[in-house]
């Protein structure tokens, strides 16, 4: 009795059914390429991922109040273009003041995008697709029409990604620290619990005195962010600035989040999910060169079909977790 | 029919001229005159006739924007357009290759978009939890990795027999062909969104969707009719985009959907569904397509044309909601 | 009652810019230039030297870059050059046949085309502005990777996509120049892996080839990004595995040296500056009558010399700009100034 009451439980979670999902892939790329499993190979995928990790917690928040934002790469490429010129015509030269003006530059891009969304009721989709023109042409135009900013202009930030911190690589330290502190944010603090209020029933948010606009504006804000430290990240990590960094990167970030279990109405998802969900895009990503026998350009087909299997695995699996829900209340 | 117009200028007097000329269409049509006159200025080599020789490519994506209008009143989204669009000028470039009459490589443009499309629907209507974002974003991987696998390492393929392409990027005069066949077909997609059953189903669907579905709306077969057709109009697409390259690629239409998206949203098509209507978006797409023929003439930079087109997509959108918002505070204030 | 009107009035408008006048050209010859993406370095330094070069002569230079790197954006790019009053437009094409029908009606309408860095098909050029013979580097390349695998071992190669022309032609002729000479038997070719010029994906194929073969003694990359991508990770990881390849001074900087800490000891790229000069004189010699793109014709390239026009590949025609350039230790720091 008691283990079905344990079966029931995982099979009745969203985050369990996908760490399933993700443990059968180790499963399957271990058996394949053995090398894929040693503490150096993981190490080397959440550090390649990392971007994309830090910016579906902001995604994450943004898709809770049932929006979208498909500015995100434009806004990344720009901080890392700025502070890559700055850095390479010397005017700073500190690596923390270079993570503070990206993360600066991101939050105004974020707060420009947020106030248009909340206070003049643009749609999502359609404000950020805008933004997404508008800011990634800024980064083309402050990068003096197509200059990259390479490893040596970029002096010691670069450092800053292949410096360890009690063994750990410190990118991967600012993956861990921003999910603790999303994880703590969004169950333990009144704002974290008000996004999911605003997404489950903006109305009814309004009416017990959440006041809406205002966080509608910061879920952008954080989002904003998290671009801009993606930005820093993302120029540290490959020691290179180009204006045309991480172009498309976006859907990448909205699919970790939707195939972590966020709802793209609002109201559903968690940090676990968006976790869970980045992990397995970056394990596809990984694994699929290790794979011996694919033809290269087969490669982009199987992700497309991964992505599309996981997803709907899941939708079966939570229907016949649902199911059987409903037989344990004998109806 | 309240809802219909894209957006609108609050609290406009119930007078016919006035209304008309505050609708959002209205405005559009300001809008496209100040743009031509613009254009006019600022470009000297800009006319009638070098717009109609440089028209055609951009006219491929205004057929994508007709139905994408459907799938944004449904309140979705489709993405994989532009890989359906890759692979099916992928495939007719094939076909074409192989010698086949013309009507074959035609037949085979539209085939292969309707199946993608028909997948997309298929999987959505399926598993009707999914987003409709998510799906199309897999997709959108799928069909334009299948065009990268048939073209293989080359990545490129282009047409031996050009007759049949040549034919159909011909002009009356110096009017492409495909210019009527945008306007017969805008008029035909805006008459059945606006005015018949079908059309006002959709618009059900896309106001509330468990609404439409329990008042005997078959909602799923409509989505599924919608996906399809979209499929074949992105065949569609890819034989006039063939026409102007006499060739495929593993990037061809890629990014359309974002243009047609575009497009349709500066025509007042609401991204939330259920809102919109296709005249909106035909003008739109005009002055879409007049701004980027002017600018581009002059040889402004890329990006500084996308700047702009952004900047103009967020203002539709927002100025008229703030506008608004400003008369209402106003009102209050004078009660 | 509302659409009438709204014809009527697109009517007019179209009427308005019938109306408006179309102005004489100026003096001195109009060149355009079109590049495969705005925001790419290595087009920037080309560009600049095309630029000056054309100007020194009294010409005018305009550089246009499609939206995105793709055949529709350059079409649409084509079709506002055609519109326009350009004695002739260079090229670098982002696919070998997609553009044939809009090169020849911009002939057709008298403008000369030249291309450079990729070359359009045969049809659609008169003559293409090759930076080093694809068989020169091919056998650059090859001989990079004998020389540091000492003679024998594995090796893999990391190009940009699949559908990359001129990587695809460099490896083939790598791979020809291997098997026609039994002093290249020690090698074996493991691998061709893609990294689609992204930093990310490229680090994952490194990484990947690391770990697939542990073997494995040099990886040549002859891509800019997939390079710098490369070297970072070989580098940080501190493999034994060496590089080679194509890639930008600048970038590559940090990472050439002949000791353990480095992990490319040289690698090639050509003379960019050079190469936009070519092509500015060889587009100017195209527009003022002296040449046509015809084999065995010669023109004088400013204080580059005399160039003959020779067969390309492909069966047009295209002048050779000359010898890849190798980048050391010891001159890599004084080539980074310039790019």
């Amino acid at each position: 009795m008691k283990q079905k009451s344990l079966m029931k439980r995982i099979t009745g979670s969203r985050e369990a059914l996908l760490a399933i999902v993700l443990i059968v892939l180790f499963v399957i790329v271990t058996a394949i390429s053995p090398s894929f499993l040693t503490p150096k190979s993981l190490m080397d995928m959440l550090k390649n991922n990392a971007v994309m990790m830090v910016m579906a917690l902001g995604m994450l928040c943004v898709m809770l109040v049932g929006g979208i934002d498909i500015s995100i790469m434009s806004t990344l490429a720009l901080s890392g273009m700025a502070i890559g010129m700055l850095l390479k015509y010397d005017v700073i030269a500190s690596p923390v003041l270079a993570f503070v003006i990206a993360i600066a530059i991101g939050i105004v891009c974020g707060f420009v995008v947020g106030l248009v969304i909340s206070r003049a009721d643009v749609p999502p989709i359609i404000a950020t697709m805008g933004f997404m023109y508008v800011y990634r042409a800024m980064g083309y135009l402050i990068s003096n029409g197509g200059e990259w900013a390479s490893a040596a202009a970029l002096g010691s930030f670069k450092d800053f990604a292949t410096t360890d911190f009690l063994g750990i690589n410190c990118v991967i330290w600012v993956i861990v620290i921003c999910y603790a502190f999303f994880f703590w944010f969004m169950k333990w603090t009144r704002t974290g619990r008000k996004i999911y209020a605003v997404g489950s029933n903006a109305e009814a948010a309004q009416v017990s005195g959440i006041n809406v606009k205002n966080i509608k504006l910061l879920v952008y804000v954080i989002m904003g962010l998290l671009s801009g430290l993606g930005g820093a990240l993302q120029v540290s990590v490959y020691a290179s600035a180009m204006p045309d960094m991480q172009y498309g990167g976006e859907m990448d970030v909205i699919a970790a989040c939707v195939i972590g279990g966020v709802s793209m109405n609002g109201g559903r998802g968690t940090v676990l999910g968006a976790l869970l969900g980045s992990l397995i895009l970056a394990t596809i990503a990984r694994a699929l060169p290790l794979i011996p026998f694919f033809n290269q350009l087969w490669l982009n087909t199987i992700k497309g079909v991964i992505i599309l299997a996981v997803v709907i695995i899941n939708i079966v699996l939570q229907r016949i977790a649902d199911r059987n829900a409903l037989k344990g209340r004998e109806m | 029919m309240a809802g219909k117009s894209g957006r609108s200028i609050n609290n406009v007097p119930e007078s016919s001229i006035k209304r008309m000329i505050f609708s959002w269409e209205g405005i559009l049509v300001l809008i496209f005159i100040a743009v031509n006159i613009f254009c006019a200025f600022f470009s000297e080599f800009y006319n009638l006739s070098s717009l109609l020789r440089q028209m055609p490519v951009y006219l491929a994506e205004v057929f994508l924007m007709l139905t994408m209008a459907y799938i944004l009143v449904l309140g979705e989204i489709d993405i994989s357009v532009g890989s359906i669009v890759c692979l099916s000028a992928t495939m007719s470039c094939i076909v074409c290759n192989t010698n086949a009459p013309f009507i074959v490589v035609v037949l085979t443009a539209l085939i292969v978009g309707t199946i993608c499309g028909a997948i997309n629907g298929f999987i959505l209507t399926k598993f009707q939890e999914l987003p409709p974002m998510i799906v199309t974003l897999a997709t959108q991987i799928i069909f334009r990795g299948i065009a990268e696998i048939v073209l293989g390492s080359g990545g490129s393929i282009s047409v031996t027999n050009t007759d049949g392409f040549r034919m159909i990027g011909g002009k009356v005069g110096e009017v492409p062909y495909i210019l009527f066949l945008v306007l017969i077909l805008a008029v035909i997609f805006a008459v059945i969104l606006g005015k018949s059953t079908f059309g006002r189903r959709v618009y059900a669907i896309g106001t509330n969707r468990l609404t439409a579905y329990y008042s005997g709306i078959h909602v799923q077969k409509i989505r599924m009719i919608i996906y399809t057709v979209m499929g074949t109009i992105s065949g569609l697409c890819a034989l006039f985009l063939v026409a102007s390259s006499y060739g495929a690629n593993t990037t061809t239409g890629n990014g359309f959907e974002m243009d047609a998206i575009a497009m349709a949203v500066f025509g007042g098509i609401s991204s939330t569904g259920g809102k919109g209507n296709l005249a909106g978006g035909v003008i739109s797409a005009f002055i879409i397509v007049c701004l980027r023929v002017g600018l581009g003439q002059k040889n402004v930079h890329a990006q500084v044309i996308l700047l702009i087109i952004g900047v103009l997509l967020v203002a539709a959108v927002a100025l008229p909601n703030i506008v608004g918002q400003v008369k209402r505070a106003v009102q209050v204030k004078n009660k | 009652m509302n659409k009438k009107v709204i014809s009527a009035l697109l009517c007019g408008t179209m009427i308005l810019g019938a109306a408006s006048p179309v102005f004489a050209a100026g003096e001195g010859q109009k060149i355009a230039l079109v590049g495969k993406s705005a925001g790419n370095a290595f087009f920037e330094i080309a560009a600049a030297s095309f630029q000056e070069t054309v100007e020194a002569e009294g010409g005018e230079v305009e550089v246009v870059y499609p939206e995105t790197a793709t055949a529709d954006a350059q079409i649409k790019v084509l079709d506002n050059l055609i519109s326009q009053d350009f004695d002739a437009i260079c090229i670098a094409a982002n696919d070998v046949n997609a553009l044939q029908a809009k090169l020849e009606e911009a002939m057709d309408a008298g403008i000369k085309v030249s291309s450079f860095d990729s070359a359009p098909n045969k049809d659609s050029r008169q003559v293409f502005i090759n930076q080093a013979g694809t068989q020169a580097v091919g056998q650059a390349l090859i001989d990079a990777v004998l020389d540091i695998t000492g003679g024998e071992g594995q090796f893999a190669i990391l190009s940009a996509t699949s559908q990359a022309a001129n990587q695809n032609a460099w490896i083939e002729a790598m791979q020809t120049i291997m098997e026609g000479d039994e002093k290249y038997s020690g090698l074996e070719l493991v691998e061709v892996a893609y990294g689609d010029d992204e930093p990310q994906k490229s680090t994952d194929q490194t990484a990947a080839l690391i770990q697939n073969y542990p073997d494995l003694k040099v990886i040549c990359a002859p891509t800019t990004v997939g390079i710098a991508a490369a070297a970072k990770y070989l580098q940080d990881n501190e493999a034994t595995c060496k590089l080679t390849g194509l890639g930008l001074p600048s970038e590559m900087l940090e990472y050439t040296g002949d000791d353990d800490a480095h992990s490319c000891p040289y690698f090639y790229l050509w003379d960019m500056q050079g190469l936009g000069k070519l092509s500015a004189y060889a587009t100017m010699a195209l527009v003022s009558g002296d040449i046509t793109g015809a084999l065995d014709e010669t023109f004088t390239a400013g204080d580059l010399g005399e160039y003959t026009i020779t067969e390309a590949d492909d069966g047009g025609t295209e002048i050779v700009l000359g010898e890849p350039l190798q980048f050391t230790p010891e001159n890599i720091e004084e080539y980074a100034e310039l790019y």
